[in-house]
């Protein structure tokens, strides 16, 4: 099946089975890695990306389902001035350990930034709460989306 | 397989007539088949752009119905000014589903047709007394969801037709409603037990009228039977004896998540915890949704006392 | 290039790698050519296999190649007793055991391949419970297990025994005030890094690389060497970025089956794992633990004996848990000062995946009882818990319960430091309460290498055979050599976990990559530093031990005006003798001991001890059982805390993986001795909503044997005392002792109300 895939603002054509997940079409046909698979059903959250700005697990959503849609994954935060302040933000709180779960992280944290500026930490806690990180104890990332707030 | 993404309702009917299987947010269907447990179908119509089915209607009608399209997702729900004000139960519910994630793409149609006893939006909708719109190229019919859920994964519903709305009759005065499940975390469950309860109060604050719906300790989700008991009843003593009905009328299965000893009280607990929020809704004292981090199980932390530091316990 | 620009902030070298997607893991790699693996598995605990019939899965479209235990050498293998092969060999002995292997142009192939191999055979009984396994009438797990090549004690379906003895129990138990007798059981567990394990290996002529998320690099490559009987000069294991281990990816485990694979194909092979074969493939699950143990008190409060036997759910085959019976009994020991102690324990074979090292193995489950026992004990005598803590616990010139005598050590400091934070002793609700918990752990005392080389334009490299999983340790390797040498952490770029590139080390593994491989680069960089000084003082006319060497610049003492920038020398070395330095520096030696220990692993003397206590709030809803953690008071001597970031970060996450096994992580098995929960689903891990406020104390006591600057181990310990501070805050609420991990919320619920019933609420 032929479909228009947008991704990070970049129109790729491609010609795959109905059946393929997102994650697999993003990281195989489109060269993109940074979206991580970590699960079997859904609970890691490290294969998070954004379907018109909003967070989807693309492990277990079908490819051909965001024709004409706009995907954004972790490489398309970062443009050519730098990292993007959310980027810098873990960074600079130690919110990245073993980084497998960092690109899901960022793209929840993407989505709950533009719909809430300035989230409390309750609202960080239920907005990252799809993604699961084993290596901080989540608490340096807290911080690190807090921080991000632009008010602060 | 076949995909196909449906551009009117007409459509999509149309390719369901010839077999094919709806999907929206594809949050039970993709995983079930990454899990093995059912590969996908072998042609799917996408509905999930279908404006049609995506709206709310908060009681504008002359019945004042509450009608809420079937691709209508759990985050619009659970954020909807007119179903926080009219059914809060229904928003506790689907504000407990899943992950910020699987609310953006997983919609109220699916997760009823899905008929899974564990589903976070069966009981408040049974304890609100909805029904679900289904239509097929050979026309459309209203059925109670009370006759919907025929077992796990079955409905009384034909594979040509489609759920397209989800109906609920507008509470009266002093009626508010409340979801409670039993969870584990504080999110990213799944029902291990629950309960929907909805109450209308007299002018003495006693019960006029209660119904309650239990999530996970049957085959589907059940109504509790027998509540003209608790009518005239003080919230407290409404909510003992609800506790009571619900532990006994429940049917619960022993299996990973708890043993059916357990679930038979918690589904009791889950219960009274329900009929005292919504009581206390009712008599218009404003609980937040969800039910479950603002009052109940899920919290005692982190959303109040200690909300304002980080994890260094520095203030923010 | 700017240099020394004064900066100490620590700055992950891999992070803009991390955080904007291009830094590739092993699942992440591509090859020309690449053919894709997947494995049969037994996928039952304990058979005799009738038949393995791999001939129609040969000939199916996109397969070149299959393998069994017939196509690799007759290796036999494993640390302490040789009891594993590559493939199954006649017997299959737990449900992940590997049987045939299969290459093929497609995942999809790869996989309907491995299901049509015919694969029969014949149920056995399946071995669960290790204290029926230890009795003469039980199977045996493994029949000929007296023909292994093995150096541990052993006996009936026991792969490793061990005791630890000193003094005279049976003496001081007859004359002790008080005696109780407590015992509990844990769940196994698991690591679950969140990266799946990938391999992917490519033949060039006769040697072979492999990309692999492993831990222990070197260990991979050694287990290839033996199974496919190659010199080490020809495998090289290279690990790209590594999604987090915490144990679970320590080991030799799938290397050589890929490895075999990609040779018999004549193709690269890449071997992805779902999160089910995560969870069940491994040599690797936290071991469930029976323990039961009796201490005799005197009438101050003071242990006088303590007795125990633990029993260690091994799994089919030993993997590296050789050493857990005796790190289990100093545990259950506990870091107390008890002049009697005799603790029997044995590393019980069963029908259940391999155990094997994960995250301070047998510790969080050995001091989550101990400690209940603890409070236990305190309340038998009316003293308060911290009190009695404070009466028993070791200190500087203490002897400890193997008859080690403690140079400085700091529990008492993170006692005192804990219960503060935690305001200690302060008017709860009734539903919430302070449990209090200490815990200790040893550093790691084992070789290591690095190089540093400092290039033409001033920049430096450090080449270490260390491996990063997340923990941040390697990347603090780039502050230690810019301290030596005067120059920035930035100024730094490391080449790591490649076994061809860099020395030996042992890997990420018993928190010991700064300890060791730490005081490697520091001898590495101190042989250019003493280079550079030499270089500055030819150019400054003055003696290379009046050289300081500061900020970028070479300076001589005293005289600021006369410096050099370093960039500069290097320029100089550039034209001659190259900046190079190479380290390892001898390990610090094991203290003495006076205990007699049986099956003796070297594990009852321990290096630079670290110590810790947890004081953790808990609210716990009576009428369901579930535990909610409100916060979370971590004091540790972890020695100096050389990088405090990824210090504090060790603990967060070692506390919430605590938190976890305390309340909602444990392996659930049928009675054939099959995970009935190998997937996030049932296997529930914190969530970033479950996350405490843990607030965190160093106290930093300089370790006299510890690594650079007195530091000790830091990643392990935070899991240890976790678990059993948060039992104690619940049984201070429910009135009733948990004697089973995890405490599941029904498990809370069962307790709470058999209390309520007995009216001890």
């Amino acid at each position: 099946m032929k479909i228009n895939l947008n991704v990070n603002g970049v129109t790729f054509p491609v010609d795959i089975e109905p059946d393929r997940s997102l994650s697999g079409v993003l990281r195989n046909e489109i060269g993109l890695t940074g979206t991580k698979e970590g699960c079997d059903d859904c609970e890691c959250g490290a294969c998070m990306v954004l379907l018109d700005g909003h967070p989807v697990n693309s492990c277990s959503y079908l490819a051909v389902q965001t024709d004409g849609r706009q995907v954004t994954t972790v490489e398309g935060l970062a443009d050519a001035d730098g990292l993007a302040p959310l980027q810098q933000a873990m960074l600079d709180a130690g919110g990245v350990q073993c980084g497998f779960c960092t690109p899901g992280m960022l793209m929840s944290a993407t989505a709950l930034l533009s719909e809430n500026p300035e989230p409390t930490v309750e609202e960080i806690r239920i907005g990252l709460s799809g993604n699961l990180c084993r290596c901080t104890g989540y608490a340096k990332i807290i911080e690190a989306v807090g921080s991000d707030a632009p008010s602060t | 397989m076949q995909f196909v993404i449906a551009e009117t309702l007409e459509h999509a009917l149309e390719l369901m007539a010839s077999g094919s299987r709806p999907i929206a947010g594809g949050t039970d269907l993709v995983v079930g088949a990454r899990q093995g447990k059912e590969p996908l179908p072998d042609a799917l119509v996408a509905i999930d752009r279908l404006g049609v089915l995506a709206s709310i209607d908060g009681g504008t009608g002359e019945d004042g119905e509450i009608v809420i399209g079937a691709c209508v997702s759990h985050a619009t729900i659970a954020g909807h000014g007119d179903i926080i004000d009219l059914v809060p139960g229904l928003a506790d519910g689907s504000s407990l589903v899943g992950s910020p994630a699987t609310r953006h793409v997983g919609t109220i149609g699916g997760n009823i047709m899905n008929a899974s006893p564990a589903m976070d939006t069966g009981a408040p909708l049974l304890a609100a007394g909805a029904a679900v719109e289904v239509a097929s190229t050979r026309g459309s019919r209203l059925l109670a969801v009370a006759d919907l859920w025929l077992g796990p994964g079955q409905t009384s519903v034909d594979s040509d037709e489609l759920c397209v709305a989800v109906h609920i009759p507008r509470p009266g005065p002093r009626t508010s409603s409340a979801y409670v499940r039993l969870e584990y975390r504080r999110t990213m469950e799944i029902a291990v037990v629950g309960a929907g309860a909805q109450v209308s109060l007299s002018d003495d604050g006693s019960v006029a009228s209660a119904s309650v719906a239990l999530t996970a300790v049957a085959p589907v989700i059940i109504a509790v039977q027998g509540l003209s008991e608790v009518v005239g009843l003080q919230p407290g003593e409404a909510a003992r004896t609800v506790a009571r009905l619900a532990s006994e009328q429940s049917r619960p299965i022993s299996d990973l998540r708890a043993s059916d000893r357990y679930r038979r009280h918690t589904v009791g607990v889950m219960a009274s915890r329900a009929v005292l929020a919504a009581c206390r809704r009712a008599a218009g004292e404003e609980i937040a949704v969800p039910v479950n981090r603002s009052e109940g199980i899920g919290a005692g932390y982190p959303g109040d006392a200690v909300a304002n530091t980080t994890a260094d316990g520095v203030e923010l | 290039m700017q240099q020394g620009s004064g900066t100490t902030k620590f700055v992950r070298a891999d992070g803009p790698d991390k955080v904007t997607g291009s830094g590739r893991y092993a699942a992440d790699m591509v090859l020309p050519g690449m053919l894709f693996a997947a494995f049969r598995y037994a996928e039952v605990s304990h058979a005799r296999i009738v038949e393995l019939d791999v001939e129609a899965a040969r000939s199916m479209p996109g397969v070149l190649a299959v393998l069994t235990d017939d196509d690799v050498p007759d290796v036999r293998y494993g640390a302490g007793v040789a009891d594993r092969t590559l493939f199954a060999r006649g017997v299959v002995r737990f449900e992940g055991e590997v049987v045939a292997a299969v290459a093929a142009t497609t995942p999809e192939a790869a996989r309907s391949a491995a299901d049509a191999i015919v694969f029969e055979y014949e149920e056995l009984p399946a071995i669960v419970d290790v204290e029926q396994a230890i009795e003469p009438v039980s199977p045996l797990v493994h029949a000929g297990w007296e023909d292994y090549e093995a150096s541990t004690e052993r006996g009936h379906n026991v792969a490793s025994y061990s005791s630890i003895t000193l003094g005279d129990t049976d003496t001081a138990l007859a004359a002790a005030h008080t005696v109780v007798t407590s015992r509990y059981v844990a769940d196994a567990s698991h690591a679950v890094p969140i990266e799946p394990r990938a391999v992917l290996a490519q033949w060039e002529g006769d040697k072979v690389t492999i990309w692999s998320s492993t831990q222990v690099p070197f260990d991979a490559q050694a287990g290839v060497c033996e199974t496919l009987e190659m010199p080490a000069n020809r495998v090289r294991v290279v690990v790209p970025h590594l999604g987090g281990g915490f144990g679970g990816k320590c080991g030799f485990h799938f290397e050589a089956h890929v490895a075999a694979l990609a040779r018999a194909a004549r193709r690269p092979v890449k071997l992805v794992f779902t999160r089910r074969e995560e969870f069940t493939a491994p040599d690797r699950r936290r071991e469930g633990m029976v323990i039961e143990l009796t201490s005799g008190l005197d009438a101050d409060g003071r242990i006088v004996a303590r007795t125990g036997e633990v029993l260690i759910d091994c799994g089919a085959y030993i993997a590296d848990g050789a050493f857990f019976p005796q790190v289990a009994s100093m545990h259950i020991a506990g870091p107390y000062s008890i002049p009697n102690v005799s603790i029997e324990a044995s590393l019980v074979y069963t029908n259940h995946q391999p155990s094997g090292s994960v995250r301070a193995p047998t510790a969080p489950q050995g001091c989550w009882a101990v400690e209940s026992h603890t409070d236990e004990l305190a309340e038998t005598v009316g003293l308060d818990p911290v009190e009695f803590r404070r009466l028993n616990a070791v200190r500087e010139g203490a002897t400890g319960p193997s008859g080690q005598v403690y140079g400085p050590i700091g529990l008492l400091d993170c006692i005192d430091a804990a219960v503060a934070s935690a305001s200690y002793g302060t008017d709860l609700a009734a539903d919430e309460a302070v449990g209090v918990a200490v815990g200790w752990w040893p550093t790691f005392a084992v070789p290591s290498g690095a190089y540093v080389k400092i290039n033409g334009d001033g920049s430096g490299q450090i080449i270490t055979g260390a491996q990063e999983c997340g923990t941040g340790s390697v990347m603090t390797l780039c502050q230690l050599a810019a301290e030596e040498v005067g120059l920035n952490p930035e100024d730094f770029q490391l080449v790591y976990q490649d076994t061809a590139a860099g020395p030996w080390d042992m890997g990420a593994t018993g928190s010991q990559t700064l300890v060791n491989n730490g005081r490697a680069v520091v001898a590495a960089s101190q042989q250019i530093a003493d280079a550079l000084k030499k270089l500055a003082a030819d150019q400054l006319e003055a003696s290379p031990d009046d050289i300081e060497l500061l900020e970028g610049q070479a300076r001589v003492v005293g005289t600021p005006a006369a410096s050099i920038a370093i960039g500069e020398l290097a320029a100089i070395a550039a034209g001659g003798e190259l900046l190079l330095g190479h380290g390892s520096g001898p390990p610090p030696v094991a203290p003495e001991i006076s205990a007699t220990c049986v099956g003796d692993q070297g594990m009852a003397a321990w290096v630079a001890p670290q110590f810790s206590c947890h004081a953790i709030r808990v609210k716990v809803d009576r009428d369901t059982g579930v535990v909610r953690v409100l916060s979370v008071a971590a004091a540790h001597d972890s020695g100096t805390i050389i990088n405090p970031m990824g210090a504090q970060g060790q603990v967060h996450g070692g506390v919430l993986m605590g938190i976890g096994q305390a309340l909602s992580e444990g392996t659930v098995y049928d009675d054939r001795g099959n995970q009935m929960n190998p997937g996030l689903l049932e296997y529930k891990l914190q969530t970033i909503a479950d996350a405490p406020p843990i607030s965190i104390d160093f106290v930093g006591v300089a370790a006299p044997d510890g690594g650079p600057r007195g530091s000790k181990g830091i990643a392990e310990a935070p899991n240890v005392a976790t678990a059993a501070a948060i039992a104690n805050g619940i049984a201070k609420v429910v009135g009733a002792r948990l004697t089973q991990l995890p405490m599941k919320p029904e498990r809370v619920w069962e307790a709470s109300s058999g209390a309520a019933e007995a009216g001890g609420r």
